[in-house]
């Protein structure tokens, strides 16, 4: 449709319109339809694969949560929903008083929508100008007749429009879901707020973009931005839920504007005013940088290192370990804190349980025992995560072979096996590490909300038990690099089999030899369950010989080259 | 365990004088249908500068790396400083350093960190020979892998295998990305590998490199050498390119044996001569009268052009 009006417009007043804007823009804008119509080719799957999957998101929410909640349950989750650590996480909560299926899902999930839709501005806001400045191809496009500014106004405007597709496309879903959200102005409002957060953040990848010469820098900044909006308003948003003075923190937050519209219950337009005044002053800023600066520079000069390598960078494990590292520290903080913020639930639940939904008290280990009972399922719950960490950072060393930097290390006097389980010790360590963090992280929440330090120490070792599971993954990815690293992907595969069943198999009511199929089933959910210690101790073998398997595998094959 | 001393010094080198630093025989490499390396037999001596020559996918490359035992080779004897090189790799590879043609560096390590890490996992680094390459080199190597040039990842490369105490230098088009001023150290510094006893197999397809550096040349062309040996006997089998400005044309040269290509301009006669037929060409030449006369000795670009015709030219 725009490219449409375009072309009318060209068509009637062709030759003024050109004129008009060479002398507006100095020709900053020229070639402008030309690159957004290319963008689209290239965009062909990306975009709807991120705005079907949002939608779909949406879509899902909305029919689970009006399914799974009745009246009753429905009162039960607020007064969890209303603890001031749950307004940490999902926002100030607007409603819940008298909370309805809509305002339920506005108040708990809308914040999770808002992440999405961020994470696709700020990947396709990059993707399409700081990444391809990285890799030369800008510098072909400007070459041709293209302004200055075309690159970024024309990902700005793919960006925008995504958004607004975005938009259309959530309040759709949400509208004829089992929600039944009325009025449909509410519904639109929601949809709308929420697509405001991937404009504002379109923005600021706008700025970020200017910042770094590199693609994966500027991303993370821009997502360093996103989760300091989210704390932020979160420290705000908590302040409001438990009557503090430090709520005008989330109006201090563009993720804050969003939520302070209260859709279905205040109805608020105008905070929206303030994310569209961000963007405008975003946008004017990042073209000023852009003036400023040369093709493929940034503005801020990339940091020298060391001279010379550390004394302890003498072999390979400190290798992998060094190669590892900034994944592992980020993990290490995100489990630590998800550990201490789910650990602190802890009060919440015990007091909550009465009026929860029977299918959730179920797989928590009953009224009865629910403290054990939902530590127990948090070890397992963190195991699945860590293992998620655990098949990335093993993945690595498929990377490292593709992007030829195994090449050179065993052209040193380095052995395959050696190479091999250099790495896998660092992935092995790596995830036994974050399993006792999240253990410690949810052992002093629970603790401290239950006023009961007795709950520490199983806490941790129920978390640390769980590591044999992740290993025993571990170990099949590493067996699987050996033989035929092309199907190493077979690890997710199972991975999200074993994941399913053990989440879902209970309530689906399986056969016990089914749930037994998957690998999160075994260990037993201490403290709620015993620990299997036969089950511990076979996955500890499983993955000593998978991954002594893999190297002998690995010393057989030829290595990927340039 | 083996009981390879990490910086044998030429002593070793001489002791085992008999044995050559690198031996192939009828080796043979498929990439599925694909002949890579089609028979391949070369021999390099000790102590040489070996010239490695041939058109890109020649096989230059799937020979070095099955020289490092990253690749294993289907049939053939190989003996690698008089061991095998897929089975004894660990050890063989504190005896030489390998440079790519297309260095990969980590995103986040510096070039320093780079340098040391390599020539430590070899073996050893020698700080002093290391500084002094930076220097020679021209290189920060502060700055982290994401932010080098090509050539300066070649550097990174060079000065590693350089500073490292080795037999052995592979050397896989290792100027690839250099200006002509760093061309002139590297050169420079391999002449100083030569001196200290090392033996070099350096491949490339920039003729001038190899023609200045190499005291014999194996040519390879489809996974086969096609020609090996001093580059005074290669020489020997080409022909020299003469251009000679005559009164009027000298129409017997056209039937005569061992000219070829000849070519009339205006006054001007290009041809090329066969080394054997030159005291008769002279001759005749000097039967007529010449205005001026060059002869320009066989470059290795002929030599190439000799054996793949056309597939070279540029």
């Amino acid at each position: 449709m725009n490219l449409l009006a375009e072309k009318r417009a060209s068509g009637h007043h062709g030759a003024h319109e050109r004129g008009r804007e060479g002398h507006l823009g100095g020709g900053s804008l020229t070639g402008l339809g030309t690159l957004l119509r290319f963008m689209f080719r290239r965009d062909r799957l990306w975009m709807p694969i991120w705005v079907l999957s949002l939608a779909a998101l949406t879509a899902y929410f909305a029919n689970a949560i009006a399914v799974v909640m009745d009246g009753d349950s429905l009162q039960a989750m607020t007064v969890f929903a209303k603890n001031p650590v749950m307004g940490l996480i999902t926002g100030p909560g607007y409603g819940l008083d008298h909370v309805t299926v809509p305002r339920f899902i506005v108040g708990m999930y809308g914040v999770f929508l808002m992440i999405g839709t961020a994470l696709m501005s700020i990947m396709t806001m990059s993707r399409h100008t700081r990444t391809e400045e990285q890799t030369g191809r800008a510098e072909l496009v400007r070459a041709n007749v293209m302004g200055r500014h075309t690159q970024l106004i024309a990902a700005l405007i793919l960006t925008v429009l995504m958004n607004a597709v975005l938009s259309g496309l959530m309040a759709v879903a949400f509208h004829f879901s089992e929600a039944e959200p009325e009025p449909f102005s509410s519904t639109l409002l929601f949809a709308i707020s929420v697509g405001t957060v991937g404009v504002v953040f379109a923005g600021v990848t706008a700025i970020t973009v200017q910042l770094s010469a590199f693609a994966r820098a500027a991303s993370g900044m821009a997502g360093a931005v996103l989760a300091l909006a989210f704390v932020v308003r979160g420290v705000g948003d908590m302040s409001a839920v438990a009557g503090g003075d430090l709520d005008w923190l989330s109006w201090l937050s563009p993720l804050g504007w969003t939520q302070q519209t209260a859709p279905f219950t205040l109805d608020r337009w105008w905070p929206l005013l303030y994310s569209a005044g961000l963007v405008v002053a975003l946008v004017i800023a990042a073209l000023r940088l852009q003036s400023g600066r040369d093709l493929g520079a940034g503005i801020t000069a990339e940091r020298l290192g060391r001279a010379c390598a550390g004394r302890a960078l003498t072999n390979t494990f400190v290798l992998s370990f060094r190669l590892q590292r900034s994944g592992l520290l980020w993990w290490s903080l995100g489990i630590l804190v998800m550990g201490g913020v789910f650990g602190s639930f802890t009060g919440a639940m015990d007091e909550g349980a009465a009026g929860m939904p029977q299918e959730i008290l179920a797989i928590m280990g009953g009224r009865s025992g629910i403290v054990d009972g939902y530590l127990g399922y948090m070890a397992l719950y963190f195991a699945m995560i860590v293992a998620a960490y655990a098949i990335i950072a093993a993945s690595g060393l498929r990377a490292e072979e593709q992007s030829f930097h195994t090449e050179p290390v065993l052209a040193t006097a380095v052995s395959r096996g050696g190479w091999l389980a250099s790495w896998a010790g660092v992935t092995l360590l790596g995830s036994a590490w974050l399993m006792l963090l999240a253990g410690v992280g949810e052992g002093i929440g629970a603790a401290a909300s239950m006023g009961d330090w007795d709950l520490l120490w199983p806490t941790v070792l129920g978390h640390l038990a769980q590591t044999a599971s992740v290993w025993a993954l571990l170990g099949l990815a590493f067996a699987l690099y050996g033989f035929a690293p092309r199907l190493m992907g077979l690890t997710w595969v199972v991975f999200a089999a074993s994941a399913v069943l053990a989440l879902f198999g209970q309530m689906l009511q399986l056969d016990e030899v089914v749930l037994d199929a998957s690998i999160f089933t075994h260990i037993g959910q201490y403290p709620a369950q015993e620990l299997s210690a036969e089950a511990v101790l076979a996955f500890l073998v499983a993955a000593v010989v998978l991954v002594w398997l893999g190297r002998l595998g690995f010393r057989r094959r030829d290595l990927v080259t340039a | 365990m083996t009981t390879t001393t990490s910086t044998p010094g030429p002593a070793s080198a001489t002791a085992d004088h008999d044995t050559a630093a690198i031996s192939m025989q009828d080796v043979v490499k498929s990439y599925g249908r694909v002949r890579a390396l089609d028979g391949l037999s070369l021999d390099v001596a000790r102590g040489e500068v070996h010239g490695f020559l041939g058109p890109n996918g020649a096989g230059k490359s799937t020979t070095i790396r099955i020289l490092l035992g990253i690749l294993k080779h289907d049939s053939g004897r190989i003996r690698l400083l008089g061991e095998d090189p897929w089975a004894k790799a660990v050890s063989l590879h504190r005896r030489l350093a390998y440079v790519p043609g297309d260095v990969e560096l980590w995103p986040g390590l510096s070039g320093g960190e780079a340098i040391d890490l390599f020539a430590r996992l070899r073996g050893g680094v020698d700080t002093h020979k290391r500084d002094e390459l930076i220097e020679r080199f021209d290189l920060d190597p502060r700055k982290k892998g994401r932010t080098y040039s090509k050539g300066n990842r070649q550097k990174v490369a060079l000065i590693s295998a350089l500073a490292s105490h080795v037999d052995l230098l592979l050397l896989d088009e290792p100027t690839a990305g250099l200006d002509p001023l760093m061309e002139a150290v590297f050169q420079q510094c391999i002449r100083e590998a030569k001196e200290e006893g090392r033996t070099v197999l350096l491949s490339s397809h920039i003729l001038a490199q190899v023609e200045a550096l190499a005291d014999r040349v194996s040519i390879i062309r489809s996974g086969r050498i096609v020609e090996s040996g001093a580059l005074s006997d290669l020489r020997h089998l080409s022909r020299t390119t003469v251009t000679v400005q005559v009164e009027t044309d000298i129409a017997q040269l056209a039937t005569m044996n061992g000219i070829h290509d000849l070519v009339r301009e205006g006054t001007q006669l290009h041809f090329s001569a066969d080394t054997a037929e030159l005291p008769a060409i002279m001759r005749t030449l000097g039967e007529h009268d010449i205005r001026s006369l060059t002869a320009t000795p066989p470059t290795l670009e002929q030599l190439l052009l000799r054996h793949y015709g056309k597939e070279t030219q540029s």
